[in-house]
């Protein structure tokens, strides 16, 4: 009883020992900042800011991964519904503005909703599915806005972003879907199923929980996010842009973030803290290199093998946890 | 609740899949307070049989009542609803969540659960472990005590004790027979005859789809099961082991010199001989595993030796084992082959590893249509290996070393899940093996197969050799009693 109790500890320690890390290596790219360049209220505002879309798909991603599934198409969802909403925003009020925001959030659902039933429903590996419905999204950004334009009210880039150098309200922007989606997650028999679903499908099938609802659910939660991150973008720039290669950069950094952030790619594992600030890191790191008058080219590289690194530790650290 | 009332009845149930028909019609009954065994050959269709009566799959035609009431079941949930509910030879618990979680997964009671396993006599694990973490058997009994807590009116228990130590079997037999006072039924499927004996009150024997024998299990009834099993397949003769000495005379293949692992494995030496077959036995754990896994390079040793032909094995990787002829076929069939490549591939990988650059097409289709042809494999299903049935596929785990050569085979629980018809053959085919002056050593869980297949037995217990007998003098009580470390077995040289 006692080894087990100790066990058990042990390996909520090791669950926990992740998250830890991403978070002092976060606080350590900080102090480093800090240093260089300096990290004051409006520097947490730029970065907060600049991330807030990358955040909201990061978000999205784990949760999809979490599932078991991935999804190449958040970042083309996000430009779909920056596309979207900066066209129908143009030159409207403050209110309408909120309106479209809020059908946008409900359509983002519901095209992920849809992504799920198609994935659960034919089969077909979410890689594939989700491939080829980016490419669906990206054509249909195109139609919408096909060159760079479209524009929002004033007043709703201050309620995303914040004014002056506040930095809460992009930061409450992304808390508050981020303890929601937490707590459906960790505290309802949905997220359950979702964490399920992702450690062993067939084992979960055979315990009675419900498949092509929890791929569904993980999926809806992962499109309202998209369109969540596509409103921030608009809200960041001012407008649209349907150009596809910002919204693919954005769906493979989604995946490095997870992955650095503590979430199995084999699903079931993690949670979403670690994510988030792994996108913050990874917005630092080339930042304080631009700050130190590094070549910014270099900064995407460092990314790169800190990415490897990073990786290539933990499943280290996890290979020797299984031996012991 | 009148007596005439079956637990469970079936009629005319029939399933295909494609082109392939898994169930022609079976008709099941299964009374109130009654422990029903279902047995049959590898791919009579048992499994797909369990499948539909737990809510895995729905069959194509035929009916099916619980407690007389006509059921279609949705899903393993629904079937569970109705009271049916299965425990699967690989556990249904999800690694990645805690026990905790898994149970409300379930929507079963903690509080129940522990008291279920308490009645068991066993010690709970703290619940807030990942079940990946806890070891196979003990999850087996968390499923079993998770399935127990939902008071179902059939328990279905698929092959729970393939892979369970004796103790913990005997902890599963006491369950099924509270069940049955308590008026439940158990539906029991099992290849070990022994426990129908034991436990069952009448058997069901499935053979090609359908069910062909149903009937009172009583004293020495095993031969009518055998029989029913086989239908007209003559069961192949047993060769008779032991009839060479018992005291090897061969050359030494392999020696095996103050072998341990640094953990559980201490202190191993023995010498398998050319045209001998030296059986293993030991409980769950008693560094039977690492020690195959030693042998066979997949682990590294921490003290001792091990050579082959007197050339010294350094361990590293089983590529080394190998071609020093040392090849292992483990239990988990999955763990062998490339369950999505066709039967030929299969064979001819070990001619692969040899070396780079093409392959030499005539060499590999003389040399695996050899083994196919000697091995009598079933290759109706051959462009995957995982259509074919359990025993074909560890036909073709052991084939592959036919056609890339070896001098020592490891066999390791070879023959778990295996209809006895193909146990047969497989006995017959090592017995071969070994009179072609190559050795083989073998672990094995069923006891009885050593005085059928081996010429000596090695007995383990606490990660050392414990004893050594003659094969021929090897009954099973006396392996057991040695494998429980009770009386030391006659020490032979």
């Amino acid at each position: 009883m006692q080894a087990t109790t100790m066990a058990a500890t042990g390996s909520m320690a090791r669950r926990q020992a992740w998250t830890g890390a991403t978070l002092l290596a976060f606080l350590l790219l900080v102090a480093v900042k800090a240093q260089s360049g300096g990290f004051d209220s409006f520097e947490i505002q730029t970065m907060v800011t600049s991330t807030l879309a990358l955040g909201y798909l990061t978000l999205a991603q784990g949760v999809i991964v979490i599932g078991g599934g991935i999804d190449l198409s958040v970042g083309a969802q996000m430009v779909l519904f920056n596309c979207l909403s900066a066209r129908l925003m143009e030159g409207r009020s403050f209110g309408t503005c909120l309106l479209i925001a809020a059908g946008a959030t409900l359509a983002g659902a519901l095209l992920g909703a849809l992504t799920g039933l198609v994935i659960a429903r034919s089969g077909v590996p979410d890689i594939i599915v989700t491939l080829a419905t980016g490419f669906v999204w990206s054509g249909l950004a195109l139609f919408v806005l096909p060159t760079p334009g479209g524009g929002t009210a004033l007043e709703f880039q201050t309620l995303v972003l914040g004014s002056g150098t506040e930095f809460w309200p992009p930061l409450v922007g992304l808390a508050v879907p981020g303890l929601i989606i937490w707590y459906v997650l960790r505290r309802t028999s949905a997220g359950l199923g979702i964490y399920a679903l992702g450690s062993d499908r067939q084992a979960a099938f055979l315990a009675g929980v419900p498949a092509l609802r929890a791929q569904v659910t993980a999926y809806a939660i992962g499109g309202l996010l998209c369109a969540l991150g596509g409103l921030a973008a608009t809200a960041f720039t001012g407008g649209g842009d349907p150009r596809a290669t910002a919204g693919m950069t954005a769906t493979l950094t989604s995946v490095a973030a997870v992955v650095l952030g503590g979430i199995a790619l084999t699903g079931g594992v993690g949670g979403l803290l670690g994510p988030v600030v792994a996108v913050w890191s990874l917005y630092l790191i080339p930042a304080i290199m631009l700050a130190r008058g590094v070549d910014p080219a270099y900064g995407e590289a460092v990314k790169g093998v800190v990415i490897v690194l990073v990786v290539l530790i933990g499943g280290l650290l996890r290979r020797n946890g299984r031996k012991t | 609740m009148g007596e005439t009332r079956e637990a469970l009845r079936t009629r005319a149930v029939a399933k295909r899949y494609g082109p392939v028909v898994a169930l022609r019609s079976v008709d099941l009954s299964v009374r109130p307070g009654e422990i029903h065994a279902l047995l049959g050959a590898n791919g009579a269709g048992k499994s797909t049989l369990v499948k539909i009566l737990t809510g895995v799959l729905a069959p194509d035609s035929g009916e099916i009542e619980v407690g007389g009431r006509p059921v279609a079941f949705r899903s393993p949930a629904d079937a569970r609803r109705h009271g049916v509910t299965p425990v699967f030879q690989d556990p249904a618990l999800l690694p990645d969540l805690t026990v905790a979680e898994n149970l409300r997964l379930t929507g079963t009671g903690a509080a129940d659960v522990l008291e279920r396993l308490r009645e068991m006599d066993l010690t709970p694990p703290d619940f807030r472990t990942p079940a990946g973490e806890l070891p196979l058997p003990l999850l087996r009994m968390l499923d079993l005590a998770r399935a127990l807590a939902h008071r179902p009116a059939l328990l279905v228990l698929d092959e729970i004790t393939a892979a369970l130590p004796s103790d913990y079997a005997e902890r599963v037999f006491a369950v099924m027979r509270r069940t049955r006072e308590a008026g439940g039924s158990v539906l029991f499927i099992t290849h070990r005859l022994l426990e129908v004996q034991e436990v069952c009150d009448r058997a069901t024997v499935l053979r090609d789809g359908r069910d062909v024998d149903t009937h009172v299990v009583a004293e020495g009834g095993e031969d009518r099961i055998v029989a029913a099993m086989l239908g007209d397949k003559a069961v192949g003769a047993v060769p008779a082991a032991g009839s060479t000495a018992a005291r090897p005379t061969g050359e030494k293949l392999l020696e095996v010199t103050d072998l341990g692992d640094g953990g559980r494995l201490k202190d191993v030496s023995f010498a398998l001989h050319a045209g001998e077959v030296l059986g293993v036995v030991a409980l769950e754990g008693q560094g039977q595993d690492e020690l195959f896994e030693l042998l066979a390079g997949d682990r590294r040793a921490a003290s001792g030796e091990v050579a082959v032909r007197g050339r010294r094995l350094a361990g590293r990787h089983p590529r080394e084992a190998v071609r020093h002829g040392v090849a292992l076929v483990p239990s988990d069939r999955q763990e062998a082959l490339l369950p999505m490549r066709s039967v030929r591939e299969n064979l001819a990988l070990p001619l692969s590893g040899r070396r780079w650059g093409p392959i030499r097409l005539n060499e590999e289709r003389r040399k695996v249509g050899a083994v196919i042809e000697r091995l009598e494999i079933d290759t109706r299903a051959q462009d995957e290996v995982r259509r074919l049935s359990g025993g074909n596929q560890q036909k073709v785990a052991i084939g592959r070393w036919l056609v890339g050569g070896f001098d020592v085979l490891l066999c390791f629980d070879l023959t778990r899940g295996i209809d006895v018809g193909t146990k047969h053959q497989i006995y017959a085919l090592l017995r071969s093996i070994a009179e072609d002056g190559r050795g083989v050593l073998m672990f094995t869980s069923e006891l009885r197969e050593v005085p059928m297949v081996c010429d000596r037995a090695l007995v383990m217990y606490g990660g050392r050799v414990a004893g050594e007998l003659p094969a021929a003098e090897a009954d099973e009580g006396m392996l057991l009693n040695a494998a429980h470390g009770l009386t030391r077995a006659e020490e032979v040289g």
